[in-house]
């Protein structure tokens, strides 16, 4: 599998107390990529490296098959970014703010962004300091896509907009990603929002202070990760077949939440003589508490 | 691309730069208003003119300065709003960028310039000059403009520098008075501040364009 941005034993710090630590990411080319983690994991400083924006203390960054920061403008000349704050010069217009931004990509497509611009009714000679919060997100994913980008890196797109803008602007990048032209493009998407995330991602990573907790297909990461219900539960998890992210007592019985399970491992469980109670399917929202809960405090 | 960047910067700084513009058209009017009429007048009368129309000369290296400080800060205002996200995930290399938005401002600067050229060409068409005394407005707008370029340089580029390299400025601006306060605490006749200031200002210099003669009319 060929990967659209690559990272190894990535390295930042800023400051006394944050820092980003050995971050391997892998993500798919073709692939919609949440990239999910709490308010100051390390999301937009993360984004920022794989775009050349920092450098990083050590590590190596391919992005599109390019070297960080090497080939940067050719990199960026196939990468659309919706940045977590609004960047753009406030005293342009939107029609302005657009002609400024297509006159640095060569393949913008104007037709694409009119549309763009009709359907989130942005009008063309508003000022982008007059604009509301919800106008100046649809603005900032239009510019993004009307690049025909081969890589969209979206950073918290959605943070702090309504529903209505919210479901405008997922749409449309749902539609950009469904359109045959843009077949091989690649999302990568920041939240902290997770649901928002588990309608449109295929794979997803999660960033905790700065470590990549885990990276998985979102079909593992919504079946994957359990709530099992045990009596006799074993003081040991040495050699079980998947991982144990919490444990906690309640009543005679134990409660586990464990990543990676299929039904054959109650096999394992029946082993250590314990008795399997119930196998219970997590909400992706529980799933992600947990995987950060465990990274925090692992079990011995 | 560049014009898209011009269009942007001249957007973001049309206000001062028209204003700017009046007051230098207005500049050597002041001269030859200040001055009076010539026709006929004695010798002593054109002294004194002359020397009243060289004392206004004196406001244009200030003028320079003003012009390049505020078109030189003012090229970067728009990408410090937006602590130059813009700019970095834009596909060009930062240097050609930081060379747009230089010749994009340097393009601003010729506003004002070509204000104070045709505001001079008409304060020398309007006074009949005593034989021995010229009008110099193309010299005095080439030195302006010579002169706003290099104040807006030094400002475009302390204006895109860090905090860092600023303090490392101000620090070299503070060492240097130390050593001078060290030196003549020491008794010693060997001075640093006059001598790099000289150096600046004394030609091959930098800043040497902002001293000597400004006037639009002199023998």
């Amino acid at each position: 599998m060929s990967h659209a941005i690559e990272t190894r034993g990535l390295a930042y710090r800023a400051g006394r107390d944050f820092a980003i630590r050995d971050l391997a990411l892998h993500v798919p080319e073709g692939s919609i990529y949440g990239f999910l983690g709490p308010n100051g994991s390390g999301k937009t400083t993360t984004i920022r490296l794989l775009l050349g924006m920092l450098r990083p203390r050590s590590g190596s960054i391919s992005v599109l098959g390019r070297v960080v920061p090497r080939d940067l403008p050719a990199i960026l000349a196939q990468t659309g970014y919706v940045p977590e704050r609004p960047h753009l010069y406030p005293h342009l217009t939107v029609r302005e703010a657009l002609q400024l931004h297509a006159a640095f990509y060569a393949g913008f497509d104007h037709g694409y962004a009119a549309e763009l611009q009709a359907a989130f009714a942005l009008p063309a000679t508003r000022k982008l300091s007059d604009l509301s919060k919800g106008e100046m997100g649809k603005l900032l994913v239009l510019l993004a896509l009307g690049q025909r980008p081969r890589l969209l890196v979206l950073d918290e797109p959605t943070d702090g907009l309504d529903p209505v803008v919210r479901r405008d602007v997922l749409a449309a990048l749902v539609d950009f990603c469904s359109q045959g032209a843009a077949g091989a493009a690649t999302v990568f998407i920041s939240s902290h929002l997770v649901h928002e995330l588990e309608r449109i991602c295929d794979w997803v990573g999660v960033l905790d202070e700065g470590r990549l907790v885990a990276e998985l297909p979102m079909q593992d990461f919504k079946n994957g990760i359990k709530r099992l219900r045990l009596i006799r539960a074993p003081e040991s998890v040495a050699g079980a077949p998947f991982v144990v992210l919490n444990r906690e007592p309640s009543g005679g019985e134990q409660t586990w939440v464990v990543r990676g399970w299929e039904p054959r491992m109650a096999e394992w469980l029946d082993a250590a003589h314990a008795e399997l109670r119930e196998v219970a399917d997590l909400d992706l929202e529980d799933g992600f508490v947990e995987l950060l809960r465990a990274s925090r405090a692992p079990l011995a | 691309m560049f014009r898209r960047i011009l269009q942007s910067q001249w957007k973001a700084l049309r206000l001062p730069v028209i204003l700017l513009a009046v007051l230098a058209f207005a500049l050597p009017l002041l001269t030859v208003t200040y001055g009076g009429r010539l026709e006929g007048a004695p010798a002593g009368r054109v002294a004194q003119w002359l020397y009243g129309a060289q004392q206004i000369g004196l406001l244009l290296p200030g003028f320079a300065v003003l012009v390049g400080v505020l078109t030189g800060i003012g090229a970067w205002t728009s990408d410090h709003a937006g602590k130059h996200v813009y700019a970095l995930s834009l596909p060009l290399s930062r240097a050609r960028y930081v060379w747009l938005r230089f010749a994009a401002g340097a393009a601003l600067l010729l506003a004002p310039t070509a204000a104070l050229g045709v505001g001079s060409l008409a304060a020398a068409a309007s006074v009949t000059l005593p034989s021995g005394v010229h009008a110099y407005p193309l010299q005095l707008t080439a030195r302006f403009f010579l002169a706003v370029l290099v104040c807006y340089a030094v400002f475009f580029a302390i204006s895109i520098s860090t905090r860092r390299a600023a303090l490392v400025v101000l620090g070299v601006i503070g060492g240097l008075l130390l050593a001078d306060g060290v030196l003549t605490v020491m008794d010693l006749r060997a001075t640093v501040t006059p001598t790099v200031l000289m150096w600046l200002t004394n030609w091959p210099g930098p800043l040497s364009i902002l001293i000597g003669r400004w006037a639009l009319f002199d023998v």
